[in-house]
């Protein structure tokens, strides 16, 4: 009895270890839908610190040509993603072109991106930390030449 | 006998209890330490925008669908990614300007000529389209268009001197917009450009607001 409570502690406390290691850089949301017959509905609520990890099991190949094209814009993105930790609560832009709605702000120190129309609802969420270390994986990916 | 097992049932529930309890602080302290560091950075970040400058665009347009557009960008951000890219005539905040023209006008040369020039009007032109005036006036370079005909367009571009310096302060076939970015920076409230016709709006503007108002 006691070896089977060691046994269920010791599982909890690597399960609930693991768990808040990866819960460490917070969840981000990802919301599509589509309103038309047969419309896909996604919603998905994933640890952040999936985000490199997700980089890391994309093909070698198809990374690296989508790598080729981003590499002038990467070394901005990153800069922009560093300094976006300096405006946690923030509207960037807000769009209205007739019942479309587009907005990219941050709230709480997460990137929140939301577009809206009558065709389909886009919202996803992403804490600024996890966007960071997937441009740094991103970029020690990015081939040499 | 008894006792060194009730000792030892003891001891491992005393265990059991000890070990839980670190368990929920566990718990309790990797949200509560995030949160206090993530107040923390917020409180910082906070504090710092607020001596932080913002560049914002709004257009307002009535026909079609009525279009909006707020932008809202901190003047230092725009820097530093500027700063970033490197992608064709775009490097390092600088931006070429091939052989200094722009549509057969030489832009840097103007540039210079209104910099070194007193106060007063530059150039005015009235023709049956349109009025164009250019003047330099309180430390700001003043550029306004009135169009005559269809939608009655009337545009206003406010730029303070300063700025014109650092944007001309490059090399010769180069305008230094991070230069200038940092310079707008330093600058109090101002309106820089102003377009009206009779269905669009556009408006840009540096305050140290992060939003626009309506």
């Amino acid at each position: 009895m006691l070896l089977l409570s060691k046994i269920a502690l010791g599982f909890g406390c690597t399960v609930l270890v693991a768990g808040g290691y990866v819960m460490r850089d917070g969840v981000m949301h990802i919301s599509v839908d589509e309103y038309r017959p047969g419309g896909d509905h996604v919603h998905l609520h994933l640890p952040a610190s999936l985000l490199p990890m997700i980089a890391h099991f994309v093909p070698q190949r198809d990374c690296a040509r989508a790598l080729r094209e981003a590499r002038d814009v990467l070394p901005a993105a990153k800069v922009a993603v560093l300094e976006l930790h300096k405006y946690p609560d923030a509207e960037f832009a807000d769009i209205w072109d007739g019942d479309e709605h587009a907005q990219i702000r941050t709230r709480g120190g997460k990137l929140q991106i939301d577009v809206e129309s009558p065709r389909e609802n886009v919202h996803l969420s992403l804490p600024v930390a996890a966007l960071r270390d997937f441009l740094d994986e991103l970029e020690s990916r990015a081939p040499d030449n | 006998m008894m006792e060194r097992v009730r000792k030892t049932h003891r001891l491992s529930r005393s265990f059991m209890t000890a070990a839980l309890a670190l368990l929920f602080a566990v718990l309790l302290g990797v949200p509560l330490s995030g949160g206090a560091a993530y107040a923390a950075q917020s409180a910082s970040a906070s504090q710092e925008s607020k001596t932080d400058r913002w560049l914002h665009v709004r257009v307002d347009c009535t026909d079609g669908k009525g279009e909006k557009v707020r932008i809202n960008v901190p003047v230092e951000m725009a820097e530093k990614v500027l700063g970033a890219v490197n992608h064709d005539r775009l490097q390092g905040g600088r931006i070429r300007i091939h052989a200094a023209e722009v549509h057969g006008v030489d832009l840097r040369a103007i540039l210079d000529a209104v910099r070194t020039s007193k106060d007063g009007e530059f150039v005015t032109v009235q023709s049956r389209e349109d009025n164009v005036r250019v003047a330099k006036r309180g430390g700001f370079l003043l550029i306004n268009v009135d169009k005559k005909e269809a939608g009655r367009d009337h545009v206003e571009i406010r730029v303070p001197m300063k700025v014109v310096d650092a944007l001309v302060s490059a090399g010769k076939d180069e305008l230094d917009i991070v230069a200038a970015l940092r310079v707008l920076s330093r600058e109090g409230d101002t309106e820089l450009v102003s377009v009206k016709d009779d269905r669009n709006t556009v408006h840009v503007w540096l305050d140290a607001k992060s939003g626009s108002t309506d």
